[in-house]
């Protein structure tokens, strides 16, 4: 019950052992329609696989124009003397990827078994490769070398653990098997060269002879050493500090992380620092202690309905700036108008915390955080960037790719609950403009979504008031998915019961409390795993900006890459190049939630 | 009204009045009218469907009635937001299903509306958590999961999470029903000495035991209608209406 | 604590309105809905005021107007009005759409069955399609397709396989069948035909529960439907006079009066509210007479009677074009309907023919024979097959799995044969769970056909893209996409449902 995981690949039965011999006749010639299949399928398979092996290593093929723009798929034209960001950025990453690894357990233990199994299948690969690859006897000879070598390693393991029940119980933790493969790669950078191009003052060199080795293999060991250093500092801070209080800093860094990596280290904002002394720091400070002491005496306890009432003055208050704003009424910084929701928001919330002394001025130092991390980031949004660029945005190429479904996931997410919460609610207006908003958005492609939003949104703005095109179109993406991740959390709404509900509100909990501490917990449990299938289906149709003129990476491999002189019409290389990256990560997290799905044991607890 | 009141002493704790229910047109209650009196202890008998668990959920407003009056502890059951919240914490739950909640800890689930509701410290709802899962019985359960335990333990974190709220009446709707016969005498022990304690309560049941014992008084719903109420040897030595005469025939 | 308070005290005691707990959800609701409408009327304004600002009309004139653009294939490739270019876009999803639902029913199927196969072989075939399938983004597959077959040999005339199937860099072209122009009139006959073959199967069925035989319902069905597609082939042309009463009937709406219409729009939107408060009214009454309406359920019949009078406003004031346009647009669909039924249209139901090669000029190319299909069209069609078979093909996996075990062995234990437990047990209940999600799948493909746009085929969004950058009327544009859609949608999933409950039937 602690651990289902374990408990079900344990108890799954041990299939019978079979000689390699039965086990051919049973799956491959059990009868004569089996046996008439598996030739026909077996022919068909052999065919492909040697026609997919020629058309790669065929003559005509140039790899080259994917190895040498390996630079421009991943991070376009970030200017080069600028890469340590790139650097930090990854690290930070990866840091952070190592200690939450460490501090959730996530992953379980692979079984010798299992490995011995993959280096078979490894080598059984290799074998028909080169086979069926046509290539010259020589370097056939080769493969077949290296196909035997793993072959060999695999089935001296599995026939040396035969008799041994090691083969099921004995494993390894996957942390340390991936760390070791990860390794094995960052090793081959040292010794294998890839070609690459750069940006080089504005102008595209190629530097054919040069490898990519030579400029990224010390930072991706760098890289690979912090993963696998914070791993370890993760599982000494495990014994440190209480679990529960890690887990919270590290899912606040996760959530800034984007906002922070992309606007302040990649991005490095030129901020004005007399602006900042005469503006900024001022009006943080009257917001931090101002808005500050509102929120206190609106934790007094036993205030009643007054501090309803007037956080609901505040909201219409703070909702009729941005009219203000719209109509220009009367100026007001971008800034203080965001400001005034968030203290809208915080005093709404502010009955939650009516209690004693203590817990209301952590209330307040929450608020004083807020206010500084949230004005921090806007400043350094709207201060100009230093870069200085040749393509029209310093993201581009994969790095685009992924910042735009990580942003659209986490902006989605809260809509998308908000949306299913309507939908479910027992209020027929908010659920009538729930489901019209849900079903209408879901009718329609994201590509007019996109459009609209590049071309059409323009329109709708008043004058003056301009939007990005890279805003746009994630605006436009985030209320897209808003809708199908609703349709996911609403089957998890349904799925609480009842009872919860009338329980949460028997002990007095109010409306917002029992759908915080008690609905969405239990309904997000549930939806984990559509969540997932829902988080790779955002990641691959980012693929669709590329028609609205971002330059992610399928606009490099398809229209960047194909249009230079050198490498005019070579579009299938880069192609398939970007379909096995897209395959790798949706492939990846599609397992990762099959294993959720498995854990999470749907219903139990 | 009642013709045995051995408990006018008392201040009202609960007053009914013409109490009327309908869900669409049927109407599940017709013009119930009882007085509870602090420290009373009264069950609530019927067959099923006769309206006994709407009863007393429109008693911390878990359904709204539409007509008569419903006053608890002086404070009358309209829309009033203040009334409600005022009743919904000083009026404790115990469901038939336990109602859990399944993702949280024991601890937890004790804790969390007195640390919300309350606004207690966390360490003085911890402790006090402690000190009511001991009064249950089940002091070392208080870090695992409601699905770890079993149906009789999951029933007495309910009550203790009832009574972390400190309220000063308790509503029971078959607390009993969904357990194993070995597990009901320990949720039954649990309510008696709560009863003994000087606990308000109201409880809907079929263990006529427990009713004898420990009920003050008796009600008799049939078709959302009070047919009669009484202590619990007249209603059980000699009930005046056959209805009652027939129901107790079949349930003895 | 109370001393002995009578609870008459406590009536008459309405709380302020801040505090009641339905006024309360309702202001809430009220004011979501203000703000959602004033956002939208906001935006609507500044739209119009920009678009006013850069000069550019809105409206739906340019439907009218000679757009000017070639378009790449469909039905008119130089289309004379907007409304005809986004016609043919239609045109051209549909085709791609309907093509697509059934190419990928058959290969997913085909896929899905593999992957339960035990043939290990075959197996792994299937796991490595869906698998990779599914992984890819399908704008990467369909720009990959597109670029393969951009690379294919050029056409020349011995292209391809003896004609019957030819590629080249100019497409594909495969044997073609064609409804030809005796069908509809052969479609009456079908229908006809397929009532009697309902009530051949019921007779059946009956007898087999009389006697207990073997009456083969289903081939008795399928055999009396043969004997109607046969006659219909030869005879089909006796039923010419049904063009005339569409005819009749497209005449008769187009000398409906406008204000007919609208009173008669008016009064049904009024009608409905009507009997919708009465019946909740009703819902409420009881036998004791007392009418118990609680303030939430006010709140409801307002609500419903504001509704009708919006839609009296919305036809009467907002857009009372509407009416007009009904009337207009519907005696021009029996218009079309009379010419497709009408007289004169004898000739088979349909034709067949083999592709070939012509040159013209200098160039080779398609003749008219074949089905061709461009390089635009090949490339999105294989994309939307490939991708959405791999999911239905997990859909199958999937409901075919979903079916419990011992159902398969309580079949075989009452001595079943293995087609009838399959027909009469598992199939049944394996489509219940899979139709919903296999729906869901038809409305996908549909919408990402629209991807077309990498390729340059010209579909809705295509098309709609390029009119609405000629013509500057890209919301209107974006109106008429999302109400095509919308539509697609409704009609996939009516069509989904529709089988669901038939199968919830069968199931009982
Ligand atoms: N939410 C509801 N909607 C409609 N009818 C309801 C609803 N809740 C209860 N009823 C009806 O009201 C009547 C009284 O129900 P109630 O649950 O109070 O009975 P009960 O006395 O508790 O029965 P049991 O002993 O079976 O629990 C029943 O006829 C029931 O069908
Ligand atoms: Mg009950």
């Amino acid at each position: 019950m602690n651990e289902p995981a374990t408990i079900k690949v344990e108890s799954r039965p041990k299939e019978p052992s079979r000689t390699p011999r039965e086990w051919i006749r049973k799956n491959l010639f059990s009868n004569t329609p089996n046996t008439i299949l598996t030739f026909i399928f077996g022919a068909i398979s052999i065919y492909a696989i040697r026609e997919l092996l020629g058309f790669i290593l065929s003559g005509e093929r140039r790899w080259g124009a994917v190895a040498t723009n390996m630079r421009l798929l991943m991070a376009q034209g970030y200017p080069a003397n600028q890469f340590v960001r790139v650097w930090f950025t990854l690290g930070c990453l990866m840091a952070l990827s190592g200690l939450s690894l460490a501090t959730w357990r996530a992953s379980g233990r692979l079984s010798l078994g299992k490995i011995s199994t993959w280096t078979m299948n490894l080598g059984g690969g290799l074998a028909l490769f080169a086979i069926l690859a046509p290539i010259s006897w020589a370097s056939r000879l080769g493969w077949i070398i290296a196909a035997a070598l793993f072959l060999l390693v695999g089935l001296s393991m599995w026939f040396g653990l035969r008799d041994s029940e090691k083969r099921f119980s004995g494993s390894v933790p996957t942390v340390w098997f991936t760390y070791g493969f990860l390794g094995v790669l960052v090793l081959s950078l040292w010794t294998v060269p890839y070609g690459h191009y750069a940006f080089v003052d504005g102008e595209l060199i190629a530097e054919t002879g040069r490898t990519v080795a030579m400029s990224t293999k010390l930072p991706f060991t760098v890289m690979w050493l912090i993963l696998v250093g914070s791993y370890l500092i993760g599982t000494q801070v495990r014994q440190w500090i209480p679990i529960g209080r890690t887990k919270a800093v590290l899912i606040g860094l996760w959530f800034l992380s984007p906002f922070v990596l992309n606007w302040i280290v990649l991005r490095d904002p030129d901020f004005d620092y007399a602006h900042i002394a005469s503006t900024d720091i001022p009006l943080a400070l009257m917001f931090a202690i101002g808005g500050g002491l509102v929120l206190y005496l609106l934790s007094k306890p036993d205030l009643g309905e007054i501090g309803r009432i007037v956080a609901i003055i505040f909201l219409i208050f703070a909702i009729f700036n941005w009219v203000a704003a719209f109509f220009g009424w009367y100026p007001m910084l971008q800034k203080v108008r965001i400001s005034f929701v968030l203290l809208a928001l915080a005093a709404l919330v502010a009955p939650n915390f009516a209690a004693d002394k203590k817990t209301r001025l952590r209330f307040v130092a929450s608020w004083i955080g807020l206010i500084a991390v949230s004005h921090w980031l806007i400043t350094a949004i709207n201060s100009p960037s230093t870069l200085k660029l040749q393509g029209p945005t310093y993201l581009g190429g994969f790095s685009l790719t992924l910042f735009v479904a990580v942003l659209t996931l986490l902006l989605s997410f809260p809509l998308g609950v908000l949306l299913a919460l309507g939908r479910t609610s027992t209020m027929p207006i908010a659920r009538v403009l729930s489901t019209a908003y849900i079903e209408s958005i879901r009718g329609v492609p994201l590509i007019t979504i996109l459009f609209f939003f590049s071309n059409i949104l323009p329109l709708f703005l008043p004058e003056g008031m301009e939007i990005a095109e890279l805003a746009a179109i994630v605006t436009g993406y985030t209320l897209f998915s808003a809708a199908y991740l609703a349709e996911n959390v609403r089957g998890g709404l349904q799925s609480v019961m009842r009872g919860q509900y009338e329980a949460a509100d028997a002990i007095g909990l109010t409306t917002s409390q029992r759908t915080g501490f008690i609905v969405i917990p239990q309904a997000l449990r549930v939806s984990i795993p559509p969540l997932v299938g829902q988080a790779i289906g955002v990641f691959k149709e980012t693929s669709l900006v590329a028609i609205v003129g971002a330059f992610d990476l399928l606009r490099i491999a398809a229209y960047v890459v194909p249009s230079q002189t050198e490498f005019l019409g070579v579009k299938r290389e880069g192609l398939l190049l970007i379909s096995v990256i897209y395959f790798i990560v949706a492939f990846s997290m599609s397992k990762y939630s099959q294993k959720l799905e498995e854990r999470v044991g749907l219903g139990e607890r | 009204m009642s013709a045995e009141t051995a408990h006018t002493t008392r201040p009202d704790m609960i007053v009914c009045e013409n109490v009327d229910k309908w869900f669409g047109d049927f109407q599940a209650l017709k013009g119930v009218t009882a007085t509870i009196a602090e420290q009373e202890v009264v069950v609530v008998l019927g067959p099923s469907g006769s309206g006994k668990s709407t009863w007393i959920r429109c008693i911390n407003r878990l359904e709204a009635h539409e007509k008569g009056t419903i006053v608890v502890d002086g404070v009358e059951l309209t829309n009033d937001l203040r009334n409600i919240e005022k009743i919904r914490s000083e009026v404790g739950m115990v469901f038939q299903q336990f109602n859990l909640f399944p993702h949280i800890t024991v601890l937890d689930n004790v804790t969390l509306a007195p640390k919300w509701v309350r606004k207690m410290p966390k360490a003085e709802a911890e402790n006090k958590a402690k000190e009511l899962l001991e009064m249950v019985g089940i002091p070392e359960q208080a870090s695992k999961y409601p699905g770890q335990l079993s149906g009789g333990q999951q029933q007495r974190v309910a009550i203790a999470r009832a009574l972390a709220m400190e309220p000063r009446i308790m509503l029971f709707d078959e607390p009993t029903s969904a357990l194993d016969p070995e597990m009901i005498k320990e949720v039954l022990d649990v309510m008696r000495d709560l009863a003994l304690g000087g606990m308000t309560m109201m409880v809907v049941t079929h263990e006529m035991g427990f009713a004898r014992e420990v009920a003050d008084r008796i009600f008799f719903l049939e078709s959302g209608e009070i047919v009669e109420e009484g202590t619990p040897e007249h209603f059980f030595t000699n009930p005046t209406e056959d209805r009652t005469k027939l129901f107790l025939s079949q349930i003895l | 604590m109370i001393q002995e308070t009578p609870p008459q005290n406590y009536h008459h005691q309405k709380p302020p309105f801040y505090r009641d707990a339905i006024v309360v959800k309702w202001l809430f609701q009220l004011g979501a809905l203000a703000l959602v409408v004033f956002s939208l009327w906001f935006l609507a304004s500044q739209a119009r005021d920009n678009l006013a600002a850069r000069d550019i009309s809105t409206g739906f004139d340019f439907l009218s107007v000679d757009p000017g653009i070639n378009l790449s294939e469909g039905i008119d490739t130089r289309p004379a009005t907007g409304g005809r270019a986004l016609w043919v876009g239609m045109v051209n999803t549909i085709r791609l759409a309907t093509a697509g639902i059934l190419a990928a029913t058959i290969l997913g199927l085909l896929v899905g069955l593999a992957r339960l196969s035990n043939n290990w072989v075959v197996n792994k075939l299937g796991s490595v399609f869906v698998e990779t399938l599914r992984n890819i983004p399908l704008l990467v597959q369909i720009i990959l397709y597109g670029a393969i077959l951009a690379n294919l040999g050029d056409l020349s005339y011995d292209s391809g396989w003896d004609n019957w199937v030819i590629w080249s860099n100019k497409g594909l072209s495969i044997p073609r069948v064609f409804i030809a122009d005796g069908f509809y009139q052969w479609a009456i006959f079908m229908l006809i035909g397929s009532v009697a073959a309902r009530w051949a199967y019921k007779s059946r069925q009956r007898q087999h529960d009389e006697t207990g035989r073997d009456t083969y319902p289903w081939i008795a069905s399928l055999g009396v439907l043969g004997a109607f597609a046969v006659i219909g082939w030869f005879i089909h042309p006796i039923f010419g006079w049904v063009g005339g009463i569409f005819g009749a009937i497209g005449d008769g709406i187009s000398k409906i009066p406008e204000e007919v219409l609208q009173a008669a729009l008016s009064i049904i939107a009024v009608l409905l509210a009507g009997n919708w408060i009465r019946n909740f009214l009703r819902s409420r009454r009881t036998p004791g007479g007392s009418a118990q309406l609680t303030d939430d359920d006010k709140f409801r019949v307002i609500f419903s009677g504001v509704s009708a009078g919006l839609v009296i406003v919305v036809v009467y004031v907002v857009w009372p074009g509407l009416s007009s346009w009904m009337i207009n647009s519907s005696s021009d669909l029996f218009g079309v309907l009379d010419d497709k039924f009408g007289n004169g249209r004898s000739g088979g139901p349909f034709g067949a023919d083999r592709p070939e090669v012509i040159k013209t000029g200098m160039f080779e190319k398609y003749g008219p024979s074949g089905l061709t299909m461009s390089i635009g069209f090949a490339a999105v069609f294989f994309g939307v097959v490939f991708y959405t078979a791999a999911f239905i093909a997990e859909i199958v996996r999937g409901g075919i799995l979903a079916v419990p075990k011992g159902q398969i062995e309580a079949a075989n234990s009452l001595g079943m044969k293995r087609s009838a437990a399959l027909r009469t047990v598992i199939l049944p209940q394996a489509l219940r769970v899979m139709m919903p999600p296999l729906g869901n799948q038809y409305l996908n493909l549909t919408k990402n056909t629209s991807l077309a746009i990498a390729v340059g085929f010209s579909d809705l969004v295509q098309v709609g893209q390029t009119v609405g950058n000629q013509t500057g009327k890209n919301l209107s544009v974006f109106a008429i996409w999302m109400l095509f859609y919308l539509a697609c949608s409704l009609t996939i999933s009516v069509v989904v449902n529709f089988f669901n409950v038939r199968l919830r039937i069968v199931e009982r």
